[in-house]
């Protein structure tokens, strides 16, 4: 569930990873990492099929880990600052696994221990939903004996709370699947409750309705078969009206979860420590073994690296959500067998996609060229090779459901340095031999060395690139123009949850062209808006996500609004005092919810 | 004395309102949006409008810019509640007032730029006065490499490397971390070492090197002969006579890099992870916070002001000639 | 090649002449290492000095006499100077002597006098501060004391308003003020011997008159040995008893005052005196300074050193003037290959008249 931010975040702040990285090079050696074969060992992503659990599978408590024993602090070493702790502001990977200690939603993704499969539970909620009116009405029942950390009961009235409070002006950072459903599409549904539920009024219940303390009922105009994954986003959780600060709240929100906030330094760190109101007989997801995780920010990937791979002192206990290993030392710690013990290289739903400006590319064929010419795999060497990614074949990655490995229209795979030989002859056959591309992209080191393998390519197949440098930190809200003056720029994306409904709409619906969309393709084409609004309306879930995969398949192969370029991993390593330690695939991050200190 | 502490003040405070209108305007010159950053990820241009409302982008920047200057003396009202005087306002991104996370930050720095300061004053001006005393031998010669070897570095190798080999691999230095000196003076300055070290290194060279071609330079005046035709100690007429007039240059150039220091050391805090003014004005600029970057420009521009003032200050104390007016 | 022979060989009997003297130079060779070679700075210079008299030295710069009293001051830097020859102050060795020893004598029993008194005085401390050091350093006296001391001192040296103008700094003073109290530091613990260095260069007129009789007065008072540096054939005129004409860091011509400046008996004294502007003389009369530039200390020429610039070349048999160094007689003479009856004749029918002396 990556999101936009988190890539503008990220790529903003690469300067000073760069700056880092340059010395590092010394102690990373030379081989980049790519090519041992011992490191080959990555993750064989099928499409594991998230599935709806049962009642009995949302039916605390977790399950005891073996070995497992409380007490303990664990130090989260992590780069960026958390700017949200207010559940409705939350949006960006990191946050997101991070409320997952503090913060319950109605439903909520169950990470096996031993498995890593994903299963969607009931968190609040006894279940994931009960649908009913073909899909348009769901009714969700809270679980008996949930406490706020004040000792309080969570009622639907919480619930109804936390809802309504989204449509308020000073919410503008979280997802906003369920208000739209719920009230309207675009920013409209924010005039059904314009102050949101601060000057007493509420959403008719006609809308949202409670009709008593233990359910809460969402009426919709039209079938939404996935609700269960858009009321598992942080947003849809139970905030308690009396104790709602608006937005101080977002500096200080009262836990339902198993850990409460005790400290939070903007900028440099929070500390989460145990809620004793938290009854683990209400949570089929979350242990409470440590006593405290002790999160720090600021933490460049060669510094985490360096201190999770020493484990010195109190980095015995440390790990991270979302930092990698730095590409630079990438071949070292692959040389330390002790340290890859205690590491793990994961799969992100996050896919990076060099988009195509088709205002500015208006030819198919040239469009085609451009895909069929990209070295995505030379490209993904730039940013670290098999560890920082999988060379990817199209628009959906492998942790969503109906993947299909063997989608790879471009043939990414089998080229990894680009096919200039078929692109040559499309540009031919389109009579653009020479054509003149503008390849836009951030002043990073990175960035700037792939742009270099970009031109080579592209220039191989008969392109004229022109490079432009961006600023990383204004670079997407300068790709973000609509009258933007380039050809080619990267881009990334992740689903909001495993279904390619979350990538597909926001991506390329027609009605997304405007500054700052991520259809940063420009693409508007009646057929595939047509499609969209179809399969919007299907109401069986399975059948639902397998045709939004269909349609993302045939956006790529008919329309060619991007090439694809890679699938993002996480190569990460935590501390050897640390037991637990699993994966988060929804999320993209190392899920801390069954950590213990051994 | 005092008339040239108000004239000074005087234009200190010109300068800085000429710093805050440039800074502030040139924000607005860059293709940067900051309501971007507080617009997730399903951003439109309506809900850019509200975020624009929220944060005050919506009004011409001239208004903006009044405002923001009559903040900081009179303070101002926000949607959160008032903010006292001196207002810089709230952060775009942390929601947190601008005054209250530099003063929160100082402390590092002052740390960093206070201890690392003492550190290379006093090895850097001692290693050139052994430097100057033994010129022409051996020491001088290796000190004098030592120093251009020191020059040629730069922190973040150093530091990288120190990091590696005396924090995680030897393990006989602590991880860098900034402690209340209040709370807890030893784990400060266990955590502060190796910073002030690296730090120092690079500035070290750099006022050895300075220190000893002063001395030599100091040592060949005539009234430095004079002093040993009068009979006093070789040691008497080094320490008092040449190094008495070493002293001014070398304070010029302590005072500009005391005062840039205390405006933050971007490169030795993002080393080791400290949080200190440099790394607050490194992310409000990739951050598009303007709100923080104004704060952060202000005070290290007052800083430096401050610190040249003092310097200029200093003279009358260290030259006699000079007379302040 | 030059024959080198030393100006004492045969001529100086065993127990040196200058055994008495208060002040005895024998020999002084002194020589700096510099990146270009070596600078023969004093090459082989011999001369005593009693109390209460002054001896000038004169010559143009570079020709030795600064570097000379440096080394009697022990100055000199020991790491890039090579000194050899005997420096006897009042029967001590004073070359090779340790550091500490020169110590206790500098300021005390010998002391100088700069020629830029702006720059020899130190900026950062008072006139009185620098006047009591080096006295509290030699008499152990204390800071009070000293203070007094200073003040005495400022007082005799004509400073008005001392007890006030002890606490000034040198850039309160005037340039002759400063040299008068550069003089109170000099004498402040009653020196032996005074070296003082174009005490009146950075002067104007006037002024100068003032510091040299200042200068006699205290010689009287405190029968101190001087010897007065200078390129000021007036000023020595007027001060000096004895006369060292110093060409190329040897002498050339030594003497009373009136001997050498009645009779010099050296075509470069004669020059320099032809140098030498007058009052008395015809406004109309043409200066006449010396043709061709001072020799190169790195490489001196041979034979008598002069002699490129020198016009009786001609006069001398051969090319001795070229080869051979004349030798300095001991006491009064001009290292010169012309007999002296030659220099006498020369020096009456071409020199003399030209300097417009009557």
């Amino acid at each position: 569930m990556t999101t936009m931010t988190l890539n503008h975040r990220r790529r903003a702040r690469t300067f000073t990873v760069a700056l880092a990285a340059g010395a590092l090079a010394l102690a990373g050696c030379s081989s980049g990492g790519g090519s041992d074969p011992k490191e080959s060992k990555e993750p064989e992503m099928t499409s594991q099929g998230i599935t709806l659990g049962t009642p009995a599978d949302s039916t605390g408590p977790a399950k005891e880990l073996p070995g497992a024993q409380k007490g303990g602090t664990v130090t989260v070493l992590q780069r960026d600052a958390f700017e949200h702790l207010d559940p409705g502001q939350i949006y960006v990977s990191d946050e997101l696994i991070m409320q997952t200690l503090y913060n319950r939603t109605l439903t909520n993704y169950r990470i096996d221990d031993k498995t890593g499969k994903v299963k969607l539970v009931g968190d609040l909620a006894t279940d994931t939903g009960k649908s009913s009116d073909g899909g348009r009405t769901w009714t969700y029942t809270l679980k008996d004996g949930l406490k706020f950390e004040d000792g309080s009961p969570i009622t639907s009235k919480d619930v109804r709370h936390a809802v309504e409070r989204l449509y308020a002006p000073f919410q503008t950072n979280g997802p906003t699947y369920l208000q739209q459903w719920l009230s309207g599409d675009g920013q409209k549904y924010r005039k059904a409750l314009p102050d949101g539920p601060y000057k007493g009024k509420h959403l008719p219940k006609t809308v949202l309705d409670t009709p008593d303390d233990k359910t809460v009922i969402f009426h919709f105009d039209q079938p939404r078969a996935e609700v269960p994954f858009a009321v598992a986003m942080p947003n849809i959780g139970a905030v308690p009206p009396e104790k709602d600060t608006k937005e101080k709240y977002d500096k200080a929100p009262v836990a339902s979860g198993p850990y409460k906030i005790k400290d939070f330094k903007p900028g440099k760190g929070v500390q989460f420590v145990r809620n004793p109101h938290w009854d683990p007989r209400t949570d089929s997801i979350r242990h409470q073994y440590v006593d405290t995780y002790d999160v720090s920010f600021g933490h460049q990937w060669v510094d985490s690296t360096r201190r999770l791979q020493a484990a010195k002192g109190d980095d015995r206990n440390g790990m991270t959500f979302t930092n990698a290993v730095d590409p630079s030392q990438i071949s070292t710690v692959l040389k330390d067998k002790e340290a890859m013990a205690r590491s793990m290289t994961e799969t992100q739903p996050y896919v990076d996609v060099v988009s195509i400006n088709t205002d500015r590319v208006k030819d198919k064929k040239v469009r085609e060229a451009i895909a069929w010419a990209f070295p995505s795999g030379q490209y993904l060497q730039q940013f670290g090779g098999p560890k920082a990614g999988e060379i990817g074949g199209g628009l959906v990655g492998p942790t969503l459901k109906g993947y299909n490995t063997s989608f790879d229209p471009f043939q990414k795979r089998k080229y990894p340095g680009g096919n200039a030989k078929k692109a040559r002859e499309l540009l031919k056959a389109a009579g653009e031999d020479g054509y003149e591309l503008v390849y836009g992209y951030g002043n990073g080191d990175t960035h700037q060395d792939a742009a270099v393998v970009v031109e080579r390519a592209l220039e191989r197949a008969g392109f004229t690139v022109q490079k432009k440098e961006i600023d990383q930190s204004t670079y997407y809200t300068q790709i973000g123009k609509v009258d933007n003056k380039y050809d080619l720029y990267r881009s990334s994306w992740g689903a909001d949850w495993p279904s390619a409904s979350t990538v597909v709409p926001p991506l390329y619906d027609g009605k997304n062209v405007y500054n700052d969309s991520a259809n940063y393709s420009h693409l508007d084409v009646p057929w595939i808006n047509k499609e969209i609004a179809r399969v919007a309306k299907v109401s069986d879930l399975n059948r639902a996500t397998a045709e939004w995969m269909k349609l993302s398949e045939k956006i790529f192969t008919k329309e060619v609004p991007a090439v694809p370029t890679f699938y993002n991993r996480l190569f990460t390593l935590w501390g050897p005092g640390l037991g637990g330690v699993k994966w988060n695939a929804v999320y993209g991050a190392v899920d801390p919810t069954a950590v213990f200190v051994k | 004395m005092l008339r040239f502490l108000a004239r000074r003040t005087l234009g200190a405070i010109v300068i800085l309102l000429l710093i805050s209108a440039i800074t502030f305007f040139l924000f607005f010159a860059l293709p940067a949006e900051p309501a971007r950053l507080a617009c997730g990820k399903n951003c439109d241009p309506t809900s850019l409008a509200i975020i624009n409302k929220n944060l005050g982008l919506d009004q011409p920047v001239p208004v903006q810019y009044a405002k923001f200057m009559v903040g900081i003396f009179v303070g101002r009202d926000f949607a959160v509640g008032h903010c006292d005087a001196p207002c810089f306002g709230y952060s775009f991104v942390s929601q947190e007032p601008v005054w209250g996370t530099i003063v929160d930050r100082f402390p590092t720095t002052l740390s960093l730029a206070v201890g690392g300061a003492a550190v290379f004053l006093v090895f850097g001006v001692g290693i050139g006065m052994i430097a100057a005393w033994r010129r022409g031998t051996w020491v001088d010669k290796f000190v004098s490499s030592l120093s251009l070897l020191g020059a040629s570095m730069q922190i973040y190798f150093v530091g990288v490397l120190c990091l590696a080999w005396f924090v995680s691999g030897l393990g006989i230095m602590e991880q860098p971390a900034y402690h209340s000196v209040t709370d807890n003076p030893a784990k400060w300055f266990s955590g502060m070492l190796l910073p002030w070290l690296v730090l120092s290194l690079i500035f070290m060279a750099n006022y050895s090197r300075m220190t000893r071609s002063q001395m030599v330079e100091q040592l060949q005046e005539d009234h430095v002969r004079t002093a040993r035709a009068k009979g006093l100690s070789g040691r008497t007429v080094f320490f008092r006579y040449a190094w008495r007039g070493a002293i001014a240059p070398i304070v010029t150039i302590f005072g500009i890099d005391l005062g840039s220091l205390f405006g933050g050391a971007m490169v030795t805090e993002y080393t080791f992870t400290l949080h200190g003014i440099g790394r607050l004005a490194v992310e409000s600029v990739q951050l598009t916070d303007l709100p923080m970057l104004m704060g952060v420009m202000l005070v290290s521009a007052a800083a430096i002001v401050v610190f040249n003032i003092l310097v200029d200050a200093a003279y009358a104390f260290i030259d006699p000639r000079v007379r302040l007016a | 090649m030059t024959t080198l022979t030393k100006p004492d060989d045969g001529a100086t009997p065993p127990t040196a002449p200058g055994a008495d003297a208060f002040l005895s130079v024998r020999d002084l060779y002194v020589r700096f290492s510099t990146e270009d070679g070596v600078v023969k700075a004093v090459d082989g210079l011999s001369f005593d000095l009693e109390r209460g008299r002054t001896l000038g030295i004169v010559g143009e710069s570079g020709s030795g006499k600064s570097v000379t009293n440096l080394t009697v001051l022990g100055l000199h830097d020991p790491r890039t100077t090579e000194v050899r020859g005997e420096i006897r102050l009042d029967g001590r060795e004073l070359t090779g002597a340790p550091e500490r020893t020169l110590e206790t004598l500098r300021g005390n029993t010998m002391a100088m006098i700069f020629q830029d008194p702006l720059t020899a005085l130190s900026p950062y401390y008072t006139v009185g501060r620098q006047i009591a050091e080096p006295f509290r350093k030699h008499t152990g006296a204390s800071k009070r004391e000293a203070r007094s001391r200073a003040v005495e001192m400022l007082t005799k040296v004509g400073i008005p308003n001392p007890a006030l103008r002890v606490d000034d700094y040198p850039h309160q003073f005037s340039g002759g003020m400063r040299q008068r109290a550069m003089i109170a530091m000099a004498l402040v613990c009653n020196p032996d011997l005074l070296i003082a260095d174009e005490p009146t260069t950075a002067l104007d007129v006037t002024v100068q008159a003032q510091i040299l009789d200042l200068l006699k007065d205290l010689q009287q008072e405190f029968g101190s040995a001087i010897i007065l540096i200078t390129h000021d054939l007036g000023v020595v005129a007027n001060t000096a008893d004895d006369l060292l004409v110093m060409y190329a860091g040897r002498a050339v011509e030594r003497g009373t005052v009136r001997e050498v400046l009645r009779a010099p008996r050296h075509p470069y004294t004669w020059g320099l005196l032809g140098s030498m502007p007058r009052l008395s003389s015809d406004v109309d009369a043409p200066l006449n300074p010396i043709p061709g530039t001072p020799p190169s200390l790195l490489a001196p020429p041979p034979g008598c050193p002069f002699h490129p610039r020198c016009a009786f070349t001609g006069e001398v048999d051969g090319a001795r003037c070229h080869t051979e160094r004349p030798v300095l007689p001991e006491r009064r003479g001009g290292a010169c290959h012309l007999t002296d009856e030659r220099k006498q004749t020369l020096f009456t029918e071409q020199i003399k008249p030209r300097l417009g002396r009557g």
